[in-house]
């Protein structure tokens, strides 16, 4: 192993050594800025540390990781958002009593976790990285341990994860036996060289791993978790579940499938067409019947995974860049739906009902058009960047020619107009109630680093929406050339 | 499905000898109900108490700090007998790995998660501070 081939995992180390310093920091002098911004800078460098480390890719370092385009693409996702998902704590927990400094710990931990996802090669690593991602996942979910929701959204979440890891592993097992090799692209190699391979097997290796997957993407019908975890776990660590949990995992399915050439099986194929329409529709009816806004944008990610699928479905290179585009949008639009919950909660409790959100423009005009443009860009109208995310999906779609998956695609998007309407219908109206609003309590000053982050993203969105190319150009050079 | 036969026929008998076991114990056992029958031991010290004993919360700490220090021995121990095949980087890679666990360790001691007597020896910034384990 040369020196260079340890080098390009600096991000890696970075991540990591920025998380013992935050715990040592934390243990001479308990303050939550410095808490903060230590992280920041821990992220700072780690995502500068992409541009030292890309001339050297792409780079097989040990067995178990691959330092390519792709790889560093999505560990600049993960990091960024951690970086705005971190600005938007230190304007949560500022407001809760207790100790919020260890969060940080465990945020930077779950990137590092997701920075070794998305560069994994390897059984060995996927299962290292969904753990060490999964592990820090539990203790932040259940963070305000003196709530019940967040310790029974903390204990939901351990049980079901590690039930799910263990199909996960199976699956692993099962495909190890037969081919007795865990690399991805050694198992397509074997799959040409051995026919003789036991095709019930691998079929039950593969839907065992697909279960993981599943589970972890909160896909239809593996989702069951995900409303209740939305709505206990605290705003931030939410939209860290929803955006960077997902997107890592959906990064390392485009490379494990494609890789493995695990796709073209005919029945992996079926399943995971079933698995997207199912994912679909459930999220999309599910999300009409709640009154948490939590629980919506829980029922609304599970509808969104479904789309993701539908890119994936399609297979080729325009795929994963239209995967990658929806992901970017998925995780601007998220993170800043999120954000505002965050904004609007207060020491008691979250402002997670859509009754909390009645005349909110009258009162909190900035923030409610946020929140507005961050609803139409899941809904996916023009000129945001949903629409432009949508429209790559519906046209990877179409040129496979897999039309029952778009047709789903674009009938239940207009049922899920309905609902993100509904929360936008209730920000405008109102007026005379004002004074009777039942959360005039939920007014927390707006935070400078939250208010940063929301402003940021919501010029993202339009930027996105309106001129595209540049972060096409960006997908196009890195991720597209590497699968 | 020629190479599974063997499981299956031993999942038969598994079930088989145990059903024999059951069944058989209940045919050829006596039958009695005197006065200590239904107790927990039949014979010896009459037992007292509830058996709900409750223990304090550091037991459960200090069993924690038993698995956890217990596994890193094991890891270490799993890098000394490789040591010299490793060679550099394996040594690299171990005194990382000891490196995370003392800052953990020193963690710990300040959070007084080692305190085991009572009231944490300090308490800072006026607040109390509630044990994270």
């Amino acid at each position: 192993m040369s020196a260079t081939g340890w080098f390009t995992l600096l991000p890696l180390f970075i991540l990591g050594g920025a998380s013992i310093a935050v715990m040592i920091a934390v243990a001479i002098r308990r303050s939550h800025a410095l808490a903060v911004g230590l992280t920041l800078i821990g992220l700072a460098l780690a995502f500068a540390s992409l541009w030292v480390v890309a001339p050297e890719t792409p780079r097989q370092v040990t067995a178990l990781l691959i330092v390519d385009s792709y790889a560093l693409f999505y560990m600049g996702l993960v990091i960024a958002s951690t970086f705005a998902i971190v600005l938007l704590s230190h304007a949560y927990f500022e407001r809760h009593e207790g100790n919020p400094e260890e969060l940080y710990v465990l945020l930077l931990v779950a990137a590092l976790g997701s920075a070794v996802l998305v560069a994994s090669s390897n059984f060995i690593s996927f299962f290292l990285g969904l753990e060490i991602l999964s592990i820090a996942l539990y203790a932040l979910n259940a963070y305000l341990h003196t709530r019940r929701f967040p310790l029974e959204a903390g204990i939901k979440y351990l049980i079901l994860a590690a039930s799910s890891a263990a199909f996960l592993l199976f699956g692993m097992a099962l495909i190890y036996a037969e081919l007795g090799t865990m690399d991805f692209a050694r198992i397509r190699e074997m799959l040409t060289a051995s026919p003789g391979a036991s095709q019930v097997i691998l079929l039950a290796g593969s839907a065992l791993i697909i279960t993981g997957f599943g589970f972890k993407l909160a896909l239809v019908p593996f989702h069951l978790w995900t409303p209740d975890i939305y709505q206990g776990a605290p705003a931030p660590v939410a939209a860290f579940v929803a955006t960077v949990s997902k997107g890592a995992m959906f990064a390392l399915l485009l490379r494990y499938f494609y890789w493995s050439g695990s796709h073209h099986f005919g029945a992996v194929f079926l399943v995971f067409t079933v698995i997207a329409i199912a994912s679909m529709v459930a999220g999309n009816i599910l999300a009409m019947m709640q009154s948490n806004v939590k629980r919506v944008l829980a029922y609304s990610s599970i509808a969104h995974m479904g789309y993701v699928l539908v890119a994936f479905q399609a297979g080729g290179r325009l795929a994963v860049e239209a995967v990658t585009f929806y992901l970017v949008a998925y995780f601007i639009t998220t993170i800043g739906a999120f954000g505002v919950v965050t904004m609007l909660s207060n020491s008691e409790r979250e402002a997670d009902e859509i009754a909390d959100y009645r005349g909110l423009f009258w009162r909190r005009p900035v923030l409610a058009s946020v929140f507005t443009a961050m609803l139409l860009s899941l809904a996916g109208i023009p000129v945001t960047a949903g629409f432009v995310a949508k429209f790559y999906v519906i046209d990877a779609g179409a040129s496979s020619a897999i039309w029952l998956l778009v047709f789903v695609l674009i009938v239940s998007s207009v049922f899920g107009l309905y609902y993100y309407l509904r929360i936008v219908v209730a920000m405008y109206s109102g007026l005379h109630e004002e004074a009777a609003a039942p959360s005039s309590s939920l007014l927390p000053a707006l935070s400078a680093g939250g208010g940063f982050v929301l402003a940021v993203l919501t010029i993202l969105l339009v930027w996105v929406g309106v001129y595209p190319a540049t972060l096409l150009q960006i997908i196009h050079s890195t991720v597209g050339r590497a699968l | 499905m020629d190479a599974v036969w063997p499981i299956g026929l031993y999942f038969v008998l598994v079930v088989l000898l145990i059903g024999a076991m059951l069944v058989g114990s209940y045919v050829l056992g006596q039958r009695h109900d005197d006065r200590a029958t239904g107790s927990p031991y039949e014979g010896g010290i009459v037992s007292e108490g509830s058996a709900r004993v409750r223990f304090s919360a550091r037991y459960y700490l200090i069993a924690m700090f038993f698995v956890v220090f217990d596994l890193e021995a094991v890891f270490i121990f799993s890098w000394a007998v490789a040591a010299k095949e490793v060679g550099w980087p394996g040594y690299w890679e171990i005194v990382i790995f000891i490196g995370v666990l003392v800052a953990t360790l020193a963690y710990l001691w300040r959070l007084g998660a080692l305190d085991w007597s009572g009231e944490p020896r300090r308490r800072r910034e006026g607040k109390a501070m509630p044990q994270k384990l």
